[in-house]
């Protein structure tokens, strides 16, 4: 567990995960209120690494639930093992016999058989998913949701019980509880509103594209190779993209292979032949590329020095 | 330091930021968690617990400073370091220049600044009570500072320096004092802002507590989109959220029991394989029920409030559409899908009138509908719903029925949305008639209710 703020910060450091003081803080809050943390924001901002690296610093497994459209209960949350329980009625064909057999009609048998089906309805057979998972393990967990935005309206409902209480109802067992409240994430790129109810329940948390010494930062961190002042004009020329009206916008994902696209080549300066070679690892669409390619001849300040 | 808080989220609320009870308290236990010493992260805490809306974040950061702001450095008093001489001196100057801004010279000098009361009453005199939206409280300072004398305070300093000099009072001491004054200046200008946008968040908090509910009433959304006012299209446009949600999950729930639909023997036999054939997990055709859209609206004058509900109505139910294109037409057609994917959708609409080429600014469907053809026609094909959203009125320009029967033929359905009563069709230059033989169906769309309506057929009758 952190024990503060400066504990977050430094410990997400040593994951190599530049926070900042918001993220800290609302993960710290997170831990000391018990509450999942909702985080929102353009894709590839560092939203799902956040989960993984949070799990990282305390030292706990991540569990990880991807959502999509069609994400139901039984994906989610357990199924019954259909496969293990007619196995196992196979297999014991001969003890149910002599519950069985013993039966003087049909109904008897029946009440008997009724008086052991809690055997094949118990936690034996059950196959959890991640849901359950995450709150059954018997050490503390992070629980990832990733990308809640995808799910149906329906699942958003269920996950209520889940995150507000940590616990679950499953018709044949009843209620399960937490063993330890685990630390939950979810994220969402908003491509459709989330209802006021879940909302309601985290901590909100919107994530950004980092400003130009904290990407800097990041590229240094993690492209180490790449030289300081390299670094410097990849980011410079990424952020001005940024500010483009393009259809996909570069995140830091992108700046990151960039860099690295950088590296392997062996650049010595980002020039226009340079720019020219490598911008389609920054911008996904052709259009994207032209409107970049006018923007770096119009004399920009992204023009490189030459 | 509590009652600051819930004052704050009264003041968010006013705001129009919806903050639950919940969410208050969630606020409170995340400020006895990290205390109040750290002004960032209070900061951080109050607004990870209180606004979870990215949209909201605007209006949190004007208002936090308003409750949480230091209240204005505090005021010096300039006679402290002074000799008993020198305050005899600044005291008979200041009472020299008695006059309407005594007060004020009072305020500046001597370090004292107004009570609460006094400042309540000041704002009160500048018209605080009159603010209609959180807005104002900037230019109420403004007045409420003039009214104080501030813009005659440069003048006034000059004569107090003049007089101080004839007294012979030291250069340096008077330095001193201007220096002091000029910092109580802003100290004084900073607490009277801070009074202000706080008074007046209190007052927009009262007045909402206060509004008659019927304004939020059904009656609204029955309510004719021409002859709403400017207040009331906000409160629908806010209405329409949760309208969404209804019309979602109706959508989904059908949705979801529509899906079991063909048996699907190819699946059903593969999923089975692991119990040894025996078909104990049925597997069946899902349907795609959901609609892919083409929205042809026009957005001349006369239809701009029902364009505008419908597009917000199918941008906020885009997860339960699985395509969908929009295009504006006035005199000629473009395509706005990719504008509105801006979250604001009246600055959308207003930048589809920018992208309409020039040329007569009159409703010309016909045109719009040749542009259409050259230009979109791949938008459309046998899956696609389209939907006409129009008056039908074409300003005596040539109507081209036979492309939209055309469209009809190509498109999976055509819909017509109407904002005008069928008795008005046909009449001056409206050539709805012509047009209403080649819709699949025609919807009247005089409301948000009929609108929704017509929405939710859509969704759900494929």
């Amino acid at each position: 567990m952190f024990t503060d703020i400066n504990d977050v910060l430094q410990r997400f450091s040593q994951q190599r995960y530049i926070a900042t003081e918001e993220i800290a803080t609302v993960i710290y809050l997170a831990q000391s209120l018990g509450k999942p943390v909702l985080a929102e924001g353009p894709a590839g901002v560092g939203k799902t690494e956040l989960a993984k690296v949070w799990a990282k610093a305390l030292g706990r497994p991540l569990i990880r639930l991807q959502c999509y459209e069609g994400l139901d209960e039984s994906k989610a949350l357990y199924e019954w093992e259909y496969a293990k329980q007619m196995l196992y009625t196979q297999l014991l064909r001969d003890s149910i016999g002599e519950i069985v057999g013993a039966a003087s009609s049909l109904a008897d048998a029946a009440r008997r058989l009724s008086q052991e089906e809690d055997v094949f309805f118990s936690e034996n057979f059950l196959l959890p998913r991640p849901l359950l998972t995450a709150l059954t393990a018997p050490e503390p967990v992070v629980l990832l949701i990733d990308e809640i935005d995808r799910a149906d309206v329906e699942f958003e409902a269920f996950l209520l019980e889940v995150l507000s209480d940590f616990q679950v109802s499953i018709p044949e067992l009843g209620t399960i509880n937490a063993v330890h409240e685990p630390m939950v994430l979810l994220t969402s790129n908003n491509t459709r509103e989330l209802s006021e109810a879940l909302k309601r329940r985290c901590l909100f948390l919107y994530v950004n594209y980092p400003g130009l010494s904290t990407e800097v930062e990041i590229v240094r961190l993690k492209v180490p190779d790449l030289r300081p002042e390299l670094a410097q004009q990849a980011v410079e020329i990424v952020q001005q993209l940024r500010n483009l009206d393009l259809r996909k916008i570069p995140s830091i994902s992108e700046t990151l292979d960039w860099a690295r696209a950088l590296v392997t080549l062996n650049a010595g300066s980002i020039d226009a032949a340079v720019l020219r070679n490598t911008i389609t690892v920054l911008l996904k669409y052709e259009a994207d590329v032209a409107k970049a390619r006018r923007m770096m001849g119009d004399g920009g300040r992204a023009r490189p020095e030459y | 330091m509590d009652n600051r808080v819930v004052e704050f989220i009264h003041g968010l609320r006013a705001a129009g930021v919806r903050v639950s009870v919940a969410e208050s308290q969630d606020a409170l236990r995340a400020m006895s968690v990290l205390g109040v010493y750290n002004k960032t992260l209070f900061r951080e805490s109050l607004r990870a617990t209180l606004v979870k809306e990215v949209d909201d974040f605007a209006a949190f950061n004007e208002l936090f400073p308003l409750y949480f702001g230091s209240g204005g450095p505090p005021l010096q008093n300039a006679m402290e370091d002074m000799t008993p001489d020198e305050q005899d001196m600044l005291k008979a100057a200041l009472s020299a220049l008695s006059g309407r801004w005594q007060q004020l010279l009072d305020w500046l000098t001597s370090g004292e600044g107004p009570t609460k009361e006094e400042l309540e009453e000041m704002a009160r005199r500048a018209g605080a009570q009159w603010a209609q939206n959180p807005q104002e409280a900037k230019w109420i300072t403004r007045r409420m500072l003039r009214q104080l004398g501030f813009s005659q305070l440069e003048e006034l300093m000059q004569q107090l320096m003049a007089q101080l000099q004839a007294m012979g009072m030291s250069q340096e001491a008077i330095n001193k004092l201007m220096g002091v004054v000029e910092a109580n200046r802003d100290a004084l200008a900073e607490q009277i802002a801070q009074q202000v946008g706080r008074q007046v968040g209190e007052q927009l908090a009262e007045q909402r507590e206060r509004r008659p509910e019927g304004l939020y009433g059904p009656d609204l959304m029955h309510k004719p989109f021409e002859a709403l006012s400017e207040e009331e299209a906000n409160l629908l446009r806010k209405e329409v959220q949760r309208l969404v949600a209804q019309l979602r999950s109706r959508a989904a729930l059908r949705r979801k029991r529509g899906a079991d639909g063909k048996f699907d023997a190819k699946s059903t036999i593969r999923a089975n394989q692991r119990y040894a054939g025996i078909p104990f997990e049925l597997r069946f055709k899902k349907q795609k029920l959901k609609p892919s859209l083409v929205l042809i609206c026009d957005v001349s004058n006369s239809m701009r409030a029902a364009v505008e509900f419908m597009l917000r109505l199918v941008y906020e139910l885009q997860d339960q559409i699985s395509r969908a294109r929009s295009f504006a037409f006035y005199g000629d057609l473009t395509e706005i899908t990719v504008a509105m994917d801006t979250s604001r959708v009246e600055q959308a609409i207003e930048n589809a009138r920018d992208a309409i080429p020039g040329g007569p600014w009159r409703t010309d469907l016909g045109n719009s509908l040749e542009t259409f053809f050259k230009k979109h026609l791949d938008a459309v094909d046998g899956r696609t719903t389209v939907i006409i959203l129009g008056d039908g009125r074409n300003s005596w320009n040539s109507p081209r029925a036979d492309l939209v029967q055309d469209l009809q033929r190509r498109a999976k359905r055509l819909i017509w949305l109407n904002p005008e009563p069928p008795r008005q069709w046909g009449t001056g230059d409206s050539d709805m008639l012509l047009y209403e033989p080649f819709c699949d169906r025609v919807f009247p769309a005089r409301n948000l209710a009929q609108l929704s309506a017509a929405i939710d057929k859509l969704l759900t009758n494929n």
